[in-house]
């Protein structure tokens, strides 16, 4: 009865572990965290997350398909992407360095479970900053690990729209693990440090096998109306001290059209 | 009369109590740590999400209509629901997605006798108020649960050298100078050559002396191809000459078993299903509703929290409104009520007002946002309610 006991005991410690990325680092290739993502099970595989592009103003994007990169396009954009599988990017049009070109990847390695109809409106952000594009031109390997915060230990301070909150990693540090310990880790942008060879001798390898994506359209999703006829008969109708101002559904927008840094 | 008593049923007769009671604690034990399909909930998986495709898994079972929600009574405030959760967890689920309002978790919220309001969390939305009788209640309301994830991001940047390399420094040359001057000494003595004196003339032997054998041949063989002598361990006729002795077995046995403990990797070997155990839970539901009807001098008072939208996304307001009824069948007074609102969410100053004369207050809580307070100016009849309502905004 103590052996069984114990093993009882074992099993749901086991099962009370928190799911982080503690056996792994950040720099490990890309496609590993999230292969790895996909082996501890879940509704994870098949599924396209939505996820939110953002580059700086002028700056154009192309996905690569069927191991070319597609038409550029401004950004943001918005795509559904499969868990574990590697994306190449391709930003041209950069501002000040014109001509010049950098391809990041993008790895989403967890999901987001968003209400039924909300999956693209919530989507996972990405932000490629001028800075971290010139930083790639300059020959720096970039990796950005962008995580899901966790709203107990989360920031007492107001998100301004266009920028997302991010740390810096201190020398010597994983990025990963400070993202896990922050919240929980959903992709990983890593561009710069590799000179790709001529377009024309490109091999599959670098399009990492142009895995599968969505196209969705930047498009506004309206708010519900908001609850405002409750059940139960307010006594006293007259609203004092202060008058509500009208409702804020008709204020609500997408956000992220401006300026991605 | 004959009983036929079966050879089984005279096993089972002679097995003791105690080993049908481990028999029984066992199967309970397996049965309990197995975790079992999701029951009870299934998702509306065939809503499919926008820009997604139709064959988009979303984790829910396949295969499976929707169960009807049908729920008497459910509470007022909307709850949205993802695509999928696990079963036998809290909902909404994952918890990290959802900023949560309302409710008393954690250590129960208390009024001690000058007022002061202990155990108010963050999230937490009370109202206390006096009955006739002298007492401070304390009444909580129901939990708001808000979809609105944020997002936030570690750089790491990293300046790779591809092209160049950085050699170590192998050792120091220092010339070194002679420590001592070195003595030249002069031979000794000298030897001088001197011409002999006299001729000497070599003669050839006379006599040819020869040296005959004995026609026999004999040649010393060395062993060639190993090296040095045997060692002190390898003093053993097997080993030297290939023929196992008995006398030595004892000696070879001593051997093997220090082989096999040099050589075998002890530890502990024990492996454990990689299936976590997990406790199933199910909901019930009353099917009989009966009514209690409240003892003279029972005073309560209901307190219902609703969002104006379940889901906002970072800059976004969300109103939140309090219904606030006297249930009880006493007046009640000194009915304030308290929310200390998330980390996440930003009171919009002066958004506050009531449908009842009441004075508003604020005041920082722990995760660094406020608390809001709002104080009934007069008592509450049995059967009286009001709304209380006030403005957030999502950081």
């Amino acid at each position: 009865m103590v052996a069984v006991w114990w093993l009882g005991a074992a099993a749901t410690l086991l099962a009370q572990s928190p799911p982080v990325h503690y056996l792994h680092h950040g720099v490990m290739p890309p496609g590993a965290i999230g292969s790895r993502q996909l082996q501890r099970g879940g509704p994870l595989p098949g599924f396209f997350q939505p996820v939110e592009i953002k580059v700086p103003d002028g700056a154009l994007i192309s996905l690569a398909a069927d191991c070319r990169f597609e038409s550029p396009q401004s950004g943001p954009k918005k795509a559904g992407l499969l868990i574990g599988a590697v994306y190449r990017l391709r930003i041209t049009n950069i501002r000040l360095a014109e001509g010049q070109e950098v391809f990041p990847t993008i790895e989403v390695i967890d999901r987001l479970y968003a209400p039924i109809g909300q999956e693209t409106r919530f989507a996972i952000p990405v932000d490629i900053t001028e800075e971290d594009l010139k930083l790639a031109m300059s020959g720096r390997f970039v990796t950005r690990v962008i995580y899901l915060e966790d709203p107990q230990r989360a920031l007492p301070a107001r998100e301004n729209p266009p920028a997302q909150t991010w740390f810096e990693a201190a020398p010597g540090q994983d990025p990963l693990a400070v993202a896990d310990g922050l919240g929980r880790p959903v992709a990983i942008l890593r561009l710069g440090a590799r000179l790709p060879e001529p377009a024309e001798t490109l091999e599959p390898s670098f399009y990492f096998g142009s895995p599968p994506f969505v196209a969705i359209a930047s498009d506004v999703t309206p708010m519900p109306k908001p609850v405002r006829n409750l059940s139960a008969p307010v006594e006293s109708p007259k609203v004092q001290n202060l008058s509500m101002p009208p409702t804020v559904a008709g204020r609500v927008a997408e956000t992220g059209q401006g300026g991605a840094r | 009369m004959i009983r036929c008593v079966s050879h089984q049923e005279t096993n089972d007769a002679n097995r003791p109590d105690w080993w049908r009671l481990t028999v029984i604690a066992l199967c309970t034990l397996i049965l309990c740590s197995c975790r079992g399909p999701a029951a009870g909930r299934t998702s509306a998986m065939p809503h499919a999400a926008q820009g997604l495709p139709a064959e988009a898994y979303t984790g829910a079972p396949q295969g499976m209509e929707p169960c009807p929600t049908e729920r008497p009574n459910v509470p007022v405030a909307y709850t949205p629901q993802g695509p999928w959760a696990p079963s036998g967890l809290r909902q909404p689920w994952p918890q990290d997605e959802y900023l949560r309002d309302g409710g008393d978790e954690g250590g129960p919220t208390g009024v001690n006798r000058s007022g002061e309001v202990h155990g108010l969390g963050m999230e937490d939305t009370v109202a206390h108020f006096d009955t006739l009788d002298g007492r401070t209640l304390v009444e909580p309301s129901n939990q708001v649960c808000l979809y609105s994830p944020r997002f936030g991001a570690v750089r790491q940047v990293v300046g790779l050298v591809a092209t160049e390399e950085h050699q170590r420094v192998g050792g120091v040359c220092s010339p070194q100078k002679i420590a001592a001057p070195t003595t030249l000494q002069i031979v000794a003595n000298a030897k001088q050559n001197l011409q002999p004196g006299q001729e000497t003339a070599a003669r050839p032997p006379v006599a040819l002396r020869s040296k005959q054998g004995r026609d026999v041949l004999s040649t010393t063989l060395m062993p060639k191809g190993f090296q040095d002598s045997f060692q002190s361990y390898e003093n053993l006729s097997i080993i030297r000459q290939g023929i196992s002795e008995r006398t030595e077995m004892p000696l070879l046995a001593r051997g093997a078993k220090a082989a096999i403990a040099w050589s075998h990797t002890q530890a502990v070997q024990i492996l454990l299903d990689r299936k976590s155990a997990a406790a199933e839970v199910r909901y019930e539901q009353a099917e009989s509703v009966y009514t209690v009807t409240s003892p003279p001098g029972c005073p309560r008072l209901r307190l219902v929290k609703v969002a104006s939208t379940p889901f906002a996304k970072p800059g976004e307001e969300v109103d939140f409104t309090l219904r606030f009824d006297n249930i009880g069948n006493q007046p009640i007074g000194n009915v304030t009520i308290l929310d200390s609102l998330n980390t996440r969410l930003e009171y919009v100053a002066g958004s506050a007002q009531c449908s009842r004369q009441a004075k508003f207050s604020t005041a920082p809580n722990e995760g660094d946002s406020e608390t809001v307070r709002c104080e009934l100016s007069k008592p509450l009849e049995p059967g009286q309610g009001g709304v209380f309502r006030f403005r957030c905004r999502v950081r």
